[in-house]
């Protein structure tokens, strides 16, 4: 039971890890919060319902179609939006994002209308692996993040524009007198960080459904996972994410399950008051 | 018509005293408040809630803006050692698991259900015919009361304190000042303005329940400040206007573009005020009216 617990809240978790990873990338390259990472999610998932819901393509195809468009839609708002603002405070941007964010949502609400759906995978039943359930959704997700999640390690490890990103993360002044070209790694940032929402975005519908409040719902969770982790640290969000899933998930001991969100925000509180810089403080870029 | 016209102008008092909060939390103060629509739900819920249990209207209101602010001043402390970025996704948690609260707890609140038959101050002195007009006086009192409140208080020492801590919160620490305790009663009075604008708002529909609070309040407020220009009181009251102006005159497309139908034009109503928003930051920084300042205007840091 307790076993079983865990698993579905380190999964749970998994889901929550990808935008995290993406608010805290953003965070430490661009300085400044994203508020619209839950739109993006919800417009990540909507763009791959479009192609596997109407078009009728299968769901991998779809799921390819639908990261192209959000890393151009990403790209666009960078060129019109944030690249003018930038130089401008941390705070100015922040409300920018906030702005993103009512668009992004209400356009999908514009077009999509407000009725949920769902993405077209058959039912399985839930397979027994050590002596616990673990449906098929939770076996997608788990695959499928974990993938990502060491594709981009890949990315920060070993190529040039990985180890651009982390220095204009850890002194983007010295990174231009160096040479690095600003642009093209917030390029690669933006591309990062849609293409990730969209996943988890498409991960968060197979789970549940996709609705045009999906994203806006796991705001306080992203959050609060890149918050655990030390928003600056981008890898120690995903540790932050599995570790919120898990405190939610037992916290349904106790807790009727509408109140995650009110975990999420206690979560933060506490951590917040006691030790502001997350729990994994140390930054990433200093290896 | 007349009646059109009095029910927006209430709309337009109630954004504009929200505006002002938020433009001395983070106009003057630098202080990011996205949860402004909890604050706001939580006066217009006490406000209710007291008078259900037999509170005249007046001393519900004034309980209720009494608890806002302690809530706010709370909620400001959490982030005590952090900067302002974190202030933000603070007071939105709190806003969004009071909202939750709000509709579970049914025992306290009627949950969705709503709390309706809320009574207006001096409702049962006033004729019938004249009662709305009444309420908008009623709205104008606070509106001004608020507004001469912020205009004293930007011009006073506490104010150029507060301004001190937006630009550099690090000099004035060094300068002896206590900054905490300055963000705790900037955000103390920011939330007994919310408190008032949210017991104007509940005493207006006379009805209240969980689904009229949410961030587009916040998003209004954002739009009022900066279309007026942060930091500038007088500046907020006109965009008080022109942001409702601009939203009821949207509702207008209607008529232009029949095949749509409400929650469509809902959704293009609110891209509108994002892009608005949007256009502002990037084209218009500092707002129609610029701040009250003593010297010389620096640069946007």
């Amino acid at each position: 039971m307790l076993a079983q617990l865990i698993f579905n809240g380190l999964v749970s978790g998994l889901l929550i890890a990808l935008p995290a990873l993406s608010l805290a990338l953003v965070f430490s390259v661009l300085r400044f919060a994203n508020y619209a990472i839950g739109a993006m999610v919800t417009t990540g998932a909507y763009l791959v319902y479009a192609f596997n819901g109407p078009l009728n393509w299968p769901l991998p195809l779809a799921v390819a179609a639908g990261i192209a468009l959000s890393i151009a839609l990403a790209l666009l708002l960078n060129r019109l939006v944030f690249a003018p603002l930038r130089g401008r405070s941390g705070v100015t941007l922040l409300v920018a994002s906030i702005g993103v964010g009512l668009v992004l949502e209400n356009l999908v609400r514009l077009v999509a209308g407000n009725a949920p759906r769902g993405f077209g995978a058959e039912i399985a039943r839930p397979a027994r692996l050590l002596g616990l359930r673990v449906n098929q959704e939770q076996l997608i997700t788990l695959v499928c993040v974990l993938a990502a999640l060491a594709l981009v390690w890949l990315v920060f490890r070993f190529t040039r524009l990985g180890r651009a990103m982390q220095a204009v993360a850890d002194n983007p002044d010295l990174a231009d007198v160096r040479g690095i070209s600003r642009k093209k790694v917030t390029a690669t940032v933006w591309a990062l960080a849609a293409a990730m929402a969209t996943l988890s975005g498409v991960l968060i519908g197979l789970d549940s459904n996709v609705d045009p409040q999906m994203g806006w719902n796991y705001l306080l969770p992203v959050f609060t996972a890149a918050i655990l982790g030390g928003i600056g640290s981008p890898m120690a969000a995903v540790a932050g994410a599995l570790l919120l899933g898990v405190t939610e998930e037992l916290a349904t001991l106790f807790l009727p399950p509408h109140y995650r969100t009110v975990v999420a925000f206690v979560v933060m509180a506490v951590l917040l008051l006691l030790r502001p810089h997350g729990l994994f403080g140390a930054k990433w870029v200093r290896k | 018509m007349t009646s059109y016209l009095i029910a927006t102008l209430v709309l337009v008092v109630i954004a504009t005293l929200s505006g002002l909060a938020l433009n001395l939390q983070w106009g003057l103060g630098g202080l990011v408040n996205f949860g402004l629509f909890g604050f706001y739900m939580l006066g217009a819920y006490a406000c209710s809630l007291l008078q259900m249990q037999g509170l005249p209207p007046l001393a519900a209101m004034l309980l209720a803006l009494l608890l806002t602010a302690a809530a706010s001043a709370l909620v400001s402390l959490i982030s005590v050692r952090l900067s302002e970025d974190y202030l933000a996704i603070v007071t939105l948690g709190f806003a969004e698991s009071l909202r939750l609260f709000i509709s579970y707890e049914e025992w306290l609140t009627r949950g969705t259900l709503g709390i309706p038959n809320i009574v207006r101050p001096f409702a049962e002195l006033v004729p019938t015919a004249w009662r709305d007009l009444f309420f908008l006086g009623f709205c104008l009192v606070w509106l001004a009361l608020v507004f001469v409140v912020l205009q004293r208080l930007a011009r006073s020492p506490f104010g150029r304190l507060l301004r001190a801590t937006r630009e550099d919160a690090g000099v004035a620490e060094a300068l002896g000042k206590n900054v905490l305790w300055v963000r705790a009663r900037s955000f103390a009075l920011g939330g007994a303005i919310l408190g008032i604008a949210g017991s104007l708002h509940a005493f207006y529909y006379t009805y209240i329940d969980p689904t009229q609070f949410t961030t587009i309040l916040t998003a209004y407020a954002f739009m009022a400040v900066i279309l007026g220009g942060r930091g500038s009181h007088a500046g907020v009251l006109v965009a008080g206007f022109t942001v409702i102006l601009l939203l009821e005159g949207s509702r207008m497309l209607a008529g232009v573009i029949p095949w749509l139908d409400g929650s469509q034009l809902a959704a293009i109503r609110l891209s509108l005020v994002g892009v608005l928003l949007l256009a502002m930051l990037i084209f218009k920084p500092n707002g129609l009216l610029p701040e009250y300042r003593l010297g010389p205007r620096p640069q946007e840091s």
